[in-house]
C-alpha cells in the first residue's frame, strides 16, 4: 500500500509536497526511501527509536512531581525535516545576521545606548521589559560581553520562505536534545535511509569546545554549566551538554564568590571558574543583586562579572532580548547597524506602545495574536478570534492601561510536514530550533536543529512543554569539511570518582546523611528500650523500677535536646502519670527539633540531594520508609505495645536503608563522609547516654535496670554477656561500653577508627590538621583513664563527678571536630 | 547647613555566621544642592574583601564579604553633609516657572524627546511598586486635571496623602503591597513615597524613590536623644520640560534644605542601605540606628516635627544544616 495515499493536505504549505501533491525536489528521494521501506519498517524503526532512547535515559520534565516518578520519555519520528542545502545556505545567512544584530543592540543597551538616544528603539520597549537589568549597565562595552550562543525558533510562512518566530537568548534550550536525536538517527537511517548525504553537527560542537578552549583563563581554571537541578524539566539535557562539551554540571550551592572571582567547591579545594554557562534565566543567577528569594543563582555573581572575572554564556542581562516589542524596529536596527534590510522575515508585529499602532490593533483585534512583549514572569497568549465580547472588551482595557507592554502579531498559517503516529502518515505543523555561536566576528550556525511537531493534528501552538514529539532537521549535502573521527561524539568524560573532586555540595550532605542517619537509629532504639521496659512497668510494682524509668526518660530529653521535656517541673504530675504523652511527642512532633520526625525530615533533604549517586534500591527503601512514617504519625493511640510495635516495624527500615548506602558507593566515592558523619554522631550520642545514666550513683537494683537498659539501646547487651559472663556491673559496662578497643560500638574503638578515615581525606598531612587535633587529644584522654579512678566517690555524693567531667570534655571534642571539619571541607574557611 | 549624620544597621543571627555577601548603600549622592564634606563607614566584624561601585541611579554601592565567623554584623556609615537652600529654591522656582500642565505633559512623554529618556526609566512598574488598580489611579486623578499645571497637581496630590493616611508604624513592612496601603491608608514613610510613585506611574508620570534623612526635633524643653532619628523617604516627579520636583507627603512638605538625600532609585529595593545573603540556620532580626544633628550653633529653625520610621529591611538567607 503507497503509504502517502491517505495524506491529505491541510495547510496552504506542506513541506514535502506542493498543492498539486507533487513531491518537492529536496524530498525525493526521502519520499522514495520511504515508499519502498512500507509501514512495517517504519514501524520498526520507530520502535528501535523508542527503545534507544530510553535507554539513553532522555526525558523531557524528569521529576516533575512531588513523588518524582513522572518522568516524560522524549519521542523521535522516524521522518526528518528536510531542507536543500542551497535553501539552508540563505537561511544562514539570515540567521548570522539577525545573531550579529542581536549582539549589537545587547551591547548598545548596556552601554551608549544610542538606539534609544537616536530614536531607533523607543525607550519604552526597553525600559518596561523586565529583562533591561540595571545591575550590568555599563558592562556592554566589553570583549566578553556578548550573546554567544543564540536559539532561534523558525517556521515556513505562507509565502515560502523561513521565517522567525521566536528569539532565546538567555539560556537557550535544546542543543542536547538536538544532538541525541541525531544519534538516534544515525542508527536507523543506515536501513531506513541509504545513501542520502546530510551535513553533520560535529564542527559546530567543535566550535563550542574550542570556546571554553579560547576562554580558558590558567591551567587549573575550569568551565562549568549552571543547573537549576535535578527538579528542571530540562535536566537531562543540562548532565548531557556538559558530558558532552567536558565541562562541570554545577548548581548554585557548588560555588561561591570570593576575590572578586567565581569558584567550584570541591572537596580537595576551590577552583576556579572562569567560564559559565548558564541554564537559570537572568534574574535567578544572583541573589545578592538579583532576585534576593532565589535559591539558584550565586550570591555575589554579579560583582564577579563587575570585576570581569568570568566569561558568562549568556550574560546576565541577554533577557532585554528576548522582546517582541523589539521586531517592529529591527528593520530599522538593521538598516542602522549594518546598512543591510533584514534577511529573515519575521511575523508582522505591531507594538501597542505607539497611537496609530495601538489604534489598528485595538480595531483588528478579531485577526491578531497579543502577547505581551515579556515573557520572564509568564506567557499568555490570546487569540482575538477566540475571544468572547467580555474577554475581548477585557483585553481591550489592558492594552489601553498598559500599551508599552502589548505587542499583536498578524496570525500565521505555518507549513506541515509529514509525520508518523498511529500506522499512518499526518501533516503536522511544526517548528524548528536552530543553534547560533558566537566564532571571532562572526556567527556559526549548526546545520541541523531541533524540530518540533504539534501534539494533535490542527494545533497552532508549538510546545514541548506542552508534549508532542520532535524531528531531526536534516540539511542534504556533502561534508566539505574533514571530521577527526578520534573523538567524535565520545563522551570523554569519565565519572569523576576521586575524593578530591567529590563536589562540596554532595560531599556535606553525605556527612548530614551519615548524622541524622545515626541520630535517626540510635534515638529510635532507645524510645523502643523505654517504651518496652514501661509495659513491664505494672509487672513488678517496684520503686526501683519506677525510678530507672524517670532516669531513662530524662536521659531521652538529653539525647534529643527536647527541653524541657522529662525535665519540666511545672508538668511533673502529668510527666509521672503518662509519660507516654510526652515521649509520643518526641516522636511524632516534626515541628519539635529533635524529635524523630524532624530528624526524619532533615534526613530527607540530604536523601533527595544524593539522589544520583545512592543506588536505586536505597531511594526505593527510603520512600517506602516515609510513607509507613507518614501512617504511623497519624496514628493518635498512645498505647505501648502499637507503639513499641510500630517503632520496631521502622527500625527495619532504618537499618535496610543504612546497608543499602554502605552498599552503593564505595570508600573513595564518598562513604568516607557518610562514616565519619556517622562516627561523630554516635559517639556524641553514646556520651550523651553515658553522662545521663552511668553517671548517677544509685542503688544496686536501678543501677541494674539502666545498665541494662543503656546496654539494649545500643544494641549492646548480647556482646556484653558474650565478654562479661558475670551480670551487670557499672565498671564493667564503662570499660565496655567506653573504653573497649575491640567493641566497635565503643567510643575507643569509634575515636580509634575517626583517625584513620580523616586520614584519608584530601586535606591530611603528615601533621595533625584542626579536625584531628581534638580527636587525637580524645584518643589519649581514653588511654590515660583509669576506670576505678573515675567511679572513685565519697559515700554523700550522688553522682560521679570524675567520669562526668571526662565525658564532658571528650564531649566537647567530638564538637570540636565537627566544627573544624565542617569548616575545612564545607565553608572552605581557610581557603 | 551642614549636617552630621550617624546611620548604624546590625543583623543578628541566631547562630554562628560565617560567609555573608552584603552590598552597603550608605554614602550619600552629591547634587548641585549638596555636596558631601566627609564619609567613613565602620564594619564588624571586619570583611575579608570589599569592593565599591556606582550603580545606574548613581548610588555608590559597597560589597562586602564577611569571612569571619560572626552572629551580628554591624555596619555604621558616618557622614557630614552640605546643604545649600539658595540652590534648592532657586531650582524649586525654576521648575514652578518652566512647569507644564498634565496633558501638555502627557503629549510629550509620548512623544520622542531626547530630555525625557533617562526619566522614562522611571515610568514602568517595579519590583515593589508593580502596576496598580484602577481604583489608586482614580485616587490620583481626582488632583491631576488635564488643563492643570503638574507641580501645582502634585502638590495638592501629596497633601490629599498627607490628610488621608495616617502614620502608623508597626503596621506594614518592606514587602507590604501598596494596594494595601491604599486600602488601610495607614503607614509609614515608606508606604506613603511608594503609594504616591506607584499612582504617579499609573497615570503616565515618572517617578522615583528618594531615600535619606530629615532632621527631627525633640519635642519643646526635652532634650534630644542620640539615635532617636530614623531614615525617610519621599518622592521625585518628572515634569517635562522643567525637571525632577521632591515632595515629602509623610510630612506634607516640599524639601528645601532639612532632607538629606541618601540615594534615589525605582523603588525601595533599589536602594535599601543594607542588604545580604547568609548561609546559617536559625532566624535573625535587625536594627538600625539614626542620629541626624545640624552643626550650626545658630538659632534652630522652627520647622515641622519631621515623621520618619525606621525602615524595614530584611535579609535574605539560606537555611544550613545543624
Amino acid at each position: 500500500m503507497p503509504i502517502f495515499d491517505s495524506y491529505v493536505l491541510k495547510s496552504s504549505c506542506d513541506e514535502m509536497f506542493d498543492r498539486e501533491k507533487k513531491v518537492k525536489e529536496p524530498w525525493s528521494e526521502i519520499l522514495h526511501k520511504l515508499k519502498s521501506a512500507g509501514f512495517s519498517t517504519l514501524e520498526e524503526k520507530q520502535a528501535e527509536i523508542d527503545w534507544l532512547l530510553e535507554d539513553n535515559g532522555v526525558t523531557y520534565n524528569i521529576y516533575n512531581s512531588v513523588e518524582g516518578s513522572t518522568n516524560r520519555s522524549w519521542s523521535l519520528d522516524p521522518i526528518p525535516f528536510v531542507i536543500s542545502e542551497l535553501e539552508w545556505s540563505e537561511i544562514k545567512k539570515g540567521l548570522q545576521q539577525r545573531a550579529k544584530l542581536l549582539n549589537l543592540i545587547l551591547k548598545d543597551l548596556y552601554s551608549e545606548q544610542k538606539l534609544i538616544k537616536e530614536n531607533i528603539i523607543p525607550a519604552e520597549v526597553i525600559f518596561s521589559h523586565k529583562g533591561f537589568s540595571p545591575e550590568v549597565y555599563d558592562f556592554g562595552l566589553r570583549d566578553n560581553f556578548n550573546l554567544y550562543f543564540y536559539a532561534t525558533d523558525l517556521a515556513r510562512g505562507p509565502d515560502g520562505k523561513m521565517w522567525v518566530i521566536n528569539d532565546r537568548t538567555q539560556a537557550p534550550s535544546g542543543l542536547g536534545y538536538a544532538i541525541e536525536n541525531r544519534l538516534t538517527m544515525n542508527v536507523i537511517a543506515k536501513e531506513l535511509y541509504p545513501d542520502i548525504e546530510i551535513k553533520k553537527l560535529f564542527f559546530f560542537l567543535e566550535e563550542f569546545k574550542n570556546l571554553f578552549k579560547k576562554f580558558k583563563h590558567d591551567e587549573d581554571s575550569v568551565a562549568a554549566l549552571l543547573t537549576p537541578g535535578p527538579y528542571n524539566e530540562t535536566y537531562f539535557e543540562h548532565s548531557y551538554l556538559s558530558s558532552f562539551l567536558n565541562i562541570e554540571l554545577v548548581q548554585g550551592e557548588d560555588l561561591l564568590t570570593k576575590n572578586g572571582s567565581l569558584w567550584l567547591k570541591n572537596l580537595g579545594g576551590l577552583k576556579k571558574v572562569d567560564t559559565l554557562i548558564r541554564r537559570v534565566d537572568d534574574r535567578y543567577c544572583d541573589p545578592l543583586e538579583l532576585k534576593s528569594s532565589s535559591k539558584l543563582g550565586v550570591a555575589g555573581l554579579v560583582d564577579v562579572i563587575r570585576q570581569n572575572n568570568l566569561n558568562m554564556i549568556n550574560p546576565v542581562g541577554s533577557a532585554i532580548l528576548e522582546n517582541i516589542g523589539l521586531n517592529p524596529f529591527m528593520e530599522k536596527v538593521s538598516q542602522y547597524f549594518l546598512n543591510e534590510t533584514l534577511i529573515l522575515p519575521q511575523i508582522a508585529t505591531w507594538w501597542c506602545g505607539q497611537e496609530k499602532e495601538l489604534e489598528f490593533v485595538l480595531e483588528n483585534l478579531d485577526k491578531l495574536i497579543i502577547k505581551k512583549i515579556d515573557r520572564t514572569e509568564s506567557v499568555q497568549v490570546y487569540f482575538g478570534k477566540k475571544m468572547s465580547d467580555t474577554e475581548r472588551e477585557n483585553l481591550k482595557n489592558l492594552l489601553l492601561q498598559n500599551p508599552n507592554q502589548f505587542v499583536a502579531q498578524e496570525e500565521i498559517d505555518f507549513s506541515t510536514v509529514p509525520y508518523y503516529a498511529n500506522g499512518t502518515i499526518e501533516p503536522r505543523s511544526a517548528t524548528i530550533r536552530t543553534f547560533s555561536l558566537k566564532s571571532e566576528d562572526d556567527y556559526s550556525v549548526m546545520n541541523g536543529g531541533l524540530v518540533r511537531v504539534s501534539s494533535i493534528k490542527d494545533a497552532l501552538l508549538v510546545s514541548s512543554q506542552k508534549g508532542g514529539t520532535s524531528k531531526d532537521l536534516w540539511i542534504l549535502g556533502k561534508e566539505d569539511l574533514e571530521m577527526n573521527f578520534t573523538n567524535i561524539f565520545e563522551n570523554s568524560k569519565y565519572s569523576d570518582t576521586f575524593i578530591n573532586n567529590l563536589s562540596t555540595l554532595k560531599a556535606e550532605n553525605l556527612f548530614w546523611l551519615g548524622r541524622y542517619l545515626s541520630r535517626l537509629i540510635t534515638t529510635t532504639r532507645f524510645v523502643l528500650h523505654i517504651v518496652k521496659k514501661m509495659s513491664n512497668f505494672y509487672r513488678y510494682e517496684g520503686i526501683t523500677s519506677k525510678e530507672s524509668q524517670e532516669i531513662l526518660q530524662k536521659s531521652l530529653t538529653h539525647l534529643t535536646m527536647t527541653y524541657p521535656g522529662f525535665f519540666n517541673e511545672e508538668n511533673k504530675k502529668k510527666l509521672i502519670r503518662n509519660p507516654m504523652i510526652e515521649i509520643a511527642s518526641v516522636v511524632k512532633d516534626a515541628s519539635r527539633q529533635g524529635s524523630l520526625s524532624f530528624t526524619l525530615s532533615m534526613l530527607s533533604s540530604t536523601n533527595i540531594n544524593l539522589k544520583d549517586i545512592l543506588a536505586i534500591e536505597s531511594t526505593k527503601v527510603y520512600e517506602k520508609m516515609k510513607k509507613e512514617w507518614a501512617i504511623f504519625t497519624k496514628k493518635t493511640s498512645y498505647s505501648n505495645i502499637s507503639m513499641a510495635n510500630d517503632l520496631e516495624k521502622m527500625l527495619v527500615y532504618m537499618i535496610a536503608y543504612k546497608g543499602l548506602v554502605k552498599e552503593s558507593i564505595y570508600k573513595e566515592q564518598g562513604l568516607i563522609l557518610y562514616d565519619i558523619g556517622y562516627n561523630i554522631e554516635s559517639a556524641l550520642l553514646l556520651i550523651s547516654k553515658a553522662r545521663s545514666i552511668l553517671c548517677w550513683h544509685v542503688e544496686k537494683s536501678v543501677e541494674y535496670d539502666i545498665l541494662e537498659g543503656l546496654l539494649n539501646s545500643q544494641e549492646s547487651f548480647n556482646a556484653y554477656r558474650a565478654k562479661y559472663k558475670s551480670s551487670l556491673l557499672l565498671e564493667n559496662v564503662i570499660e565496655f561500653l567506653i573504653f573497649n578497643k575491640q567493641f566497635p560500638k565503643s567510643l575507643a574503638y569509634r575515636t580509634n577508627e575517626l583517625l584513620n578515615e580523616l586520614k584519608l581525606l584530601p586535606k591530611s598531612k603528615d601533621a595533625l590538621t584542626s579536625y584531628e587535633k581534638p580527636i587525637a587529644h580524645a584518643n589519649e584522654l581514653l588511654k590515660s583513664l583509669d576506670i576505678k579512678n573515675l567511679i572513685k566517690m565519697n559515700d554523700n555524693e550522688l553522682i560521679y563527678f570524675e567520669f562526668d567531667s571526662v565525658l564532658s570534655q571528650l564531649s566537647q571534642l567530638y564538637i570540636e571536630c565537627s566544627n573544624e571539619f565542617s569548616k575545612t571541607y564545607f565553608s572552605h574557611y581557610d581557603e | 547647613m551642614i549636617y552630621n549624620i550617624y546611620h548604624k544597621t546590625v543583623f543578628h543571627y541566631q547562630s554562628m555566621v560565617t560567609f555573608s555577601h552584603n552590598i552597603t548603600r550608605l554614602k550619600p549622592k552629591e547634587s548641585l544642592h549638596q555636596k558631601l564634606l566627609d564619609f567613613s563607614m565602620e564594619i564588624e566584624p571586619n570583611f575579608y574583601e570589599e569592593h565599591e561601585f556606582v550603580d545606574m541611579f548613581g548610588n555608590t554601592n559597597k560589597h562586602l564579604l564577611i569571612r569571619e565567623a560572626h552572629q551580628s554584623l554591624s555596619v555604621t556609615g558616618k557622614s557630614k553633609v552640605e546643604i545649600f537652600p539658595e540652590i534648592i529654591s532657586e531650582n524649586i522656582n525654576a521648575i514652578k516657572a518652566n512647569s507644564i500642565t498634565y496633558s501638555e505633559a502627557l503629549q510629550r512623554l509620548s512623544k520622542f524627546q531626547i530630555n525625557d529618556l533617562a526619566a522614562k526609566q522611571f515610568l514602568f512598574e517595579s519590583e515593589l511598586i508593580p502596576t496598580n488598580s484602577e481604583a489608586i489611579k482614580l485616587y490620583a486623578l481626582e488632583s491631576f486635571h488635564k488643563d492643570r499645571d503638574l507641580f501645582e497637581a502634585t502638590n495638592e496630590f501629596m497633601g490629599r496623602i498627607f490628610h488621608d493616611f495616617e502614620f502608623l508604624s508597626g503596621f506594614s513592612d518592606v514587602t507590604t503591597p501598596v494596594e494595601k496601603i491604599f486600602k488601610a491608608k495607614k503607614g509609614v514613610c515608606q508606604d506613603f513615597a511608594q503609594f504616591a510613585i506607584s499612582a504617579l506611574r499609573s497615570i503616565g508620570l515618572p517617578a522615583k524613590y528618594m531615600s535619606g534623612y530629615i532632621e527631627t526635633l525633640p519635642p519643646e524643653g526635652q532634650e534630644k536623644f542620640f539615635g532617636a532619628d530614623a531614615s525617610h523617604a519621599w518622592f521625585a516627579v518628572y515634569i517635562p520640560h522643567a525637571g525632577w520636583a521632591e515632595f515629602d507627603p509623610t510630612n506634607n512638605i516640599i524639601p528645601s534644605g532639612q532632607h538629606i538625600l541618601l540615594g534615589e532609585g525605582r523603588d525601595y529595593a533599589d536602594i535599601a542601605p543594607l542588604k545580604g545573603v547568609v548561609q546559617s540556620s536559625g532566624s535573625s532580626y535587625l536594627s538600625v540606628m539614626v542620629d541626624v544633628k545640624r552643626e550650626e550653633n545658630n538659632a534652630i529653625l522652627k520647622m515641622q516635627k519631621g515623621q520618619t520610621q525606621s525602615q524595614n529591611q530584611s535579609q535574605m538567607q539560606i537555611q544550613t544544616q545543624w
